[in-house]
């Protein structure tokens, strides 16, 4: 068995490695849900990119930071950026603005302290501006004349408010307004003649408005008055809405119990006009505002209030010449969560009013209904959350329009009159993990093997012929289906996939993936169809300001669940094909700093590690059997073993390694579960062998120094805490990202270095580097190292002289400059590990990930000479010092994937085939085959011209066969 | 009471007596050195090389000792002839590179199975130069038959080991060896 792997290995390196993604794979082998986020009610809204054109997109800036664009008709993302990025996490409690610039192609986004201006049609970038502090309100000013718009921005800088005008045209500062330092800036609004600048003022927790009148020119103030809301506001998530871009904005805010809505009209006076909120079902529970944002709008506006059952919605005029307000009509409670959106055209204002049922259109003049469409739900949609519309009049009194809605499953619909367009699961952005899991076999047919492996020979027997007997039943099926398969494998149409039954397949393609998201959500993805989202479930209520931190996933492949576990200690068990929460576990006190999956004598255990890496004592037929590594409080590292001590048994550190004085302990890496090696040695040129370090104890510590800036790695032996290996380099930046992996006996490392030029060394260099150390047990070939031949290898003995110094390994580097950052590395697995491993890099700076042949990253490359031919024949190339990303490493071609955090590779039953996963915002999935798909045919292999040719070949025999016999009959007995 | 047989065909009777071969005695001399008594052309052949005095005109037939020694030195030269090929064989080895090519397997497979072939018809290839005279010593004759052989194999061998087809390296064996399991295992947690 052993031998035909070894030269498989040996006709492996000599095939040529693949280096690209083949046209006619991409896009079938690979999967991508462009994502954006969940979309925020005061940033999502219709808007056309083309003044003369009717198309409209939708725009929005989700709660990850990510502004899109996407398509109404098809909901295909039409382009994307990532605010959010540079800046690190986005945060959720950092709000964002986005405002469209009516009749320009223009919009607007503010995170914060930048403010950008976008093209609204491909999305590229006008002009960025970046200032200190954060920003609180965006607006666009409107103007008379037909210039391009300016751009307010409200910045909080240092607890002062600072208004400032940026120029349409160049995002200049045309002029800034610097509140006064006592009050809490919240956000502006503009009616064209004036701007107001509404801050809290007062102490903390009980505010009073005050509202600065500007003049637009000069940005002077022009006067200034508070309105009394001294006991009703006591944070600025209290104010409801202020309105802007209005021929009356107003600013509007309601007492504590809901009873009553208070509403000034700014630039009037300081009169608070208070309208009566009625009840409908018990107390309201949450009241929204809903005014259009046109000057050339009518001034009206709709209180929509909730209360826990139902929903009903108010819709009140102002009279902009007497500055008071009256209620025009009302809309009756419907039961049920439902969503109210305002869109206007022109001086039209409309209000589309979503609930379970039915989707009505109304005017804001009258309470005649324009439309009304009853909805089309399949009833797992969930509620609705809030949505965006679009209303357009058709001929006469026939309205349409289209909503786009995010339900509480985390969904954004589109509904075009009252029907689902489509749907984007935009929950499944902002992964935190995820996970492999196997589609679990069908149970019968294992439970019924075992049973007959346990009786005796002959019961067995009977029962395998009776179950055989009973499976004749379904031939009849299977003869039927027969040429169907046939004709399938030989068109090479057949992809099991596709027929909707979740089952394995041959080739191990179809898995599923479990992934975690920051909302506490739980999603399954079908790897083997194209990443299809085959169930979510809701696992925890997170708050919208905090997000999940998940610490681990562990998959019982043979039970068919999952279990997730958050930093608190919660977790939830799933059914890895149902998506059915079996269990939760509600968040404890405590928090937890990582997960571990132990085999203890009662089975294997999901074991959570405390923050100061301490595991609680267990009893003993629990303890696990295998000493743990975990990382301390001050991120030392330590080696526990569970000692038995009567009934229980409690960790005992075997060992602590502390980095050196000065530094950080910034990750720790070790092989990856499952790293089969299929070769221990690397066979040279003049076929001795250089033997591999494969210890698979071991640990890759980065401590990184900040005041020396340096960094240092540390492979560490993780039985015995001996540092086997150590290496320092200089001049690192340490804010740039620091990625090590390590897999076999190499690892590998990313950081950003400025080597200076210095007489000892060679020439200086600067950037990104990439770092590749080969481990070997000897220097020398044909040897095994201090260890000799010995079968089994101890850490803490390594040989029969006590106190021995352990095996250290030979260690082979070199470095390589790589244009941009990784800002994170893993590895392809496969089943043997016959197939020489990929470095899977992914690319932050250019939304891609590259996966890099292990050919170009060998450290045994010679340097400043052409390779020898026995060097040639191991398949070294000479050394050159830089790598570039060259456009056919990457794996997502043309993909853009943002946002990615990880990337988990698993192996498929194909030996050649290594199946990946990237999460992150987007979600990511392909195949690689790093040493070429030697053990699949491909997509261009002619199975109907094999065929063809086979059958010419007979019909050439069945031909010939005769003539050829008479020939010989006839050279023997016909006469000459 | 069956009837006689009928006569047999004329066919059976010809065959039974072929025509009487011409009579030498036409007139025509035998050639000098000829012997009318022998028929075969091999045994003629040998009495003609063998015969010690060609101008003789009648010749006494060779004695068993004659006729030993003459068999002996045939069989020497059988013995030497595979060395007499190889040569040649080296330097066509030599020429056709040690890259795995039909002509160059080919001839490896040749060189393998001459030699072998040759090995195993040893005693064949000396039965007609066995007597009881030359028996003795014959056996050494075999033996450096045999030797050559060998020589000839070994130059086989030495092909494929320039082909890097003989396990002689530490590289041909890695398959068997294993990693060293380790005695105690750490998970790693975090």
């Amino acid at each position: 068995m052993r031998l035909p792997i070894t030269v498989l290995t040996l006709a492996l390196s000599l095939l040529p490695s693949s280096h690209a993604i083949f046209a006619d794979e991409a896009y079938s082998v690979d999967y991508q849900h462009e994502l954006l986020g969940l979309p925020q009610p005061q940033t999502t809204f219709f808007h056309r990119p083309r003044k003369d054109d009717k198309a409209t997109l939708l725009y929005t800036l989700s709660d990850l930071g990510v502004l899109g664009a996407v398509h109404p008709g098809t909901g295909k993302v039409v382009w994307r950026q990532l605010l959010a990025g540079e800046a690190g996490e986005y945060n959720a409690s950092s709000k964002g603005f986005l405002r469209p610039v009516e009749g320009e192609s223009t919009v607007v986004s503010a995170v914060g302290g930048r403010v950008d201006s976008w093209d609204a049609m491909s999305g590229r970038e006008r002009w960025g501006n970046l200032f200190a502090g954060t920003i609180k309100d965006l607006e666009v000013m409107e103007t008379t004349s037909g210039d391009v718009k300016d751009i307010l921005a409200l910045y909080d800088e240092d607890g002062k408010g600072v208004l400032r005008l940026l120029k349409g045209e160049s995002g200049n500062v045309k002029w800034e307004y610097h509140g006064e330092i006592t009050d809490v800036p919240l956000q502006v609004s503009t009616n064209v003649e004036k701007i107001f600048v509404i801050a809290l003022h007062g102490t903390t927790g009980a505010y009073n408005l005050k509202i600065t009148e500007l003049d637009p020119v000069t940005g002077k103030q022009i006067s200034e008055h508070t309105l009394r809301s001294l006991s009703d506001v006591h944070s600025p998530e209290d104010v409801l809405l202020v309105g802007a871009n209005s021929a009356a904005p107003i600013v509007a805010w309601t007492d504590k119990d809901f009873k009553n809505l208070k509403v000034n009209i700014l630039g009037r006076s300081a009169s608070i006009t208070s309208l009566p909120l009625a009840e409908a079902d018990g107390p309201i529970t949450k009241v929204e505002i809903h005014a259009p944002h046109l000057i050339q709008s009518l001034p009206h506006f709709l209180v929509h209030s909730h209360s826990a059952t139902s929903n009903r919605a108010d819709v009140y005029h102002i009279n902009p010449a007497s500055g008071t307000i009256a209620k025009e009509y009302e809309l009756p409670k419907l039961s049920g969560k439902g969503a109210i959106s305002v869109s206007s055209q022109a001086a039209n204002v409309y209000f589309t009013r979503l609930t379970e049922d039915e989707c009505i259109v109304v005017s804001s003049a009258s309470h005649g209904i324009l439309g009304r469409w009853p909805m089309r739900f399949t009833g797992k949609d969930g509620a609705l959350l809030h949505g965006a519309s679009e209303v357009v009049q058709r001929t006469g009194d026939t309205y349409a329009v289209r909503s786009a809605v995010l339900t509480s499953n985390d969904d954004w619909l589109l509904i075009r009159n009252g029907a689902v367009d489509w749907t984007r699961p935009e929950g499944l952005s902002g992964a935190v993990a995820a996970a492999w899991a196997e589609i679990p076999e069908s149970e019968n047919l294992a439970k019924t093997l075992e049973a007959e492996a346990h009786s005796n020979p002959l019961s067995a027997y009977i029962h395998r012929v009776n179950r055989h007997a009973h499976d004749l039943q379904y031939l009849p099926a299977y003869l039927q289906a027969l040429p169907k398969r046939l004709l399938t494998s030989i068109i090479g149409s057949g992809t099991a996939s596709q027929s909707g039954v979740l089952a394995r397949d041959s080739f191990g393609f179809n898995k599923l993936v479990i992934v975690a998201t920051v909302r506490g959500r739980v999603y399954g993805l079908n790897a083997g169809n194209q990443g299809f989202v085959l169930w979510s479930s809701k696992a925890f209520d997170i708050p919208s300001n905090e997000k999940w931190d998940v610490k681990g996933i562990w998959v019982e492949q043979s039970k068919g669940i999952a279990t997730i576990k958050g930093s608190k200690g919660e977790s939830v068990t799933v059914h890895v094909v149902t998506g059915n929460v079996l269990e939760t576990v509600a968040p404890g006190s405590d928090f937890i700093q990582s997960t571990v999956v132990v085999e203890t004598p009662s089975g294997a255990l999901f074991l959570p590690i405390s923050l100061d890496g301490n595991l609680d004592e267990v009893p003993v037929d629990q303890a696990p059997k295998d000493n743990l590594v975990v990382q301390g409080k001050d991120g030392e590292i330590k080696g526990l073993k569970f000692d038995t001590k009567g009934p229980g048994a409690s960790p005992v550190v075997l060992w602590t390694f502390q980095s050196g004085p000065g530094e950080k302990i910034l990750n720790v890496v070790s092989r990856p579960p499952h790293d089969p090696v299929a070769s221990i040695g690397k066979v040279l040129g003049d076929r001795t062998v250089l033997y591999k370090y494969l210890n698979p104890n071991v640990v890759l510590v980065t401590a990184v120094s900040e005041e020396s800036s340096y960094v240092a790695f540390y492979l560490i032996d993780s039985v015995s805490g001996d540092v086997l290996y150590s290496v320092t380099h200089e001049g690192v930046d340490i804010q740039q990202p620091i990625t090590s992996v390590l897999t076999e006996n190499w690892l590998a490392y990313s950081l950003w270095s400025d080597i200076l030029v210095t007489e000892a060394t060679l020439p200086g260099s600067k950037g990104y580097q990439i770092i590749v150390s080969e481990l070997f047990e000897s220097a020398v070939p044909n040897d095994r190292g201090p260890l000799g031949p010995t079968v089994n290898s101890s850490s803490i003995e390594p040989s029969d002289i006590p106190n021995a110094e352990p095996a250290l390994p030979y260690v082979i580097s070199q470095t390589f400059l790589i244009p941009e950052a990784i800002s994170h590395m893993s590895v392809s697995q496969t089943r043997q590990g016959i197939t020489t491993r990929q470095l899977v890099c992914t690319l932050a700076g250019s939304n891609a990930i590259v996966g890099i042949p292990r050919h170009i990253l060998d450290a045994r490359r010679p340097v400043g000479r052409a390779p020898t031919p026995a060097e040639m024949e191991e398949g070294l190339i000479q050394y050159h010092p830089v790598i570039e990303f060259d456009p056919k490493m990457a794996l997502t071609h043309k993909r853009e994937v943002i946002g990615i955090k990880d990337v988990i590779a698993t192996p498929a039953v194909l030996e050649s085939t290594s199946l990946l996963f990237a999460y992150g915002i987007d979600v990511f999935g392909t195949r690689v085959a790093p040493s070429a798909a030697f053990d699949i045919l491909g997509k261009s292999f002619n199975r109907l011209s094999l065929v063809a040719t086979v059958l010419a070949l007979w019909i050439g025999v069945f031909v010939l066969a005769p003539m050829t016999k008479r020939k010989q009959i006839n050279e023997r007995w016909a006469t000459q | 009471m069956a009837a006689p047989p009928p006569p047999p065909p004329q066919w059976v009777l010809d065959l039974n007596s072929p025509p009487a071969p011409k009579s030498k005695n036409s007139g025509i001399p035998d050639p000098p050195g000829f012997t009318g008594t022998s028929s075969g052309s091999k045994a003629s052949f040998t009495a003609l090389t063998a015969t010690p005095f060609p101008n003789s005109a009648v010749r006494a037939p060779p004695t068993t000792r004659e006729m030993d020694v003459l068999k002996l030195k045939k069989a020497w030269e059988v013995a030497l002839a595979p060395v007499k090929q190889l040569p040649m064989t080296a330097i066509m080895m030599y020429m056709s590179g040690n890259s795995l090519q039909i002509f160059s397997i080919m001839m490896v497979v040749m060189a393998f199975k001459n030699p072998v072939v040759g090995l195993m018809a040893t005693q064949q290839a000396f039965e007609r130069f066995e007597t009881e005279g030359t028996r003795p010593k014959l056996v050494l004759v075999k033996a450096v038959y045999v030797a050559m052989q060998i020589l000839a194999l070994a130059l086989g061998v030495w092909k494929v080991n320039g082909m890097g087809l003989l396990p002689t390296t530490r590289s041909d064996w890695l398959a068997w060896e294993t990693a060293r399991d380790p005695l105690e295992v750490a998970i790693p947690a975090f």
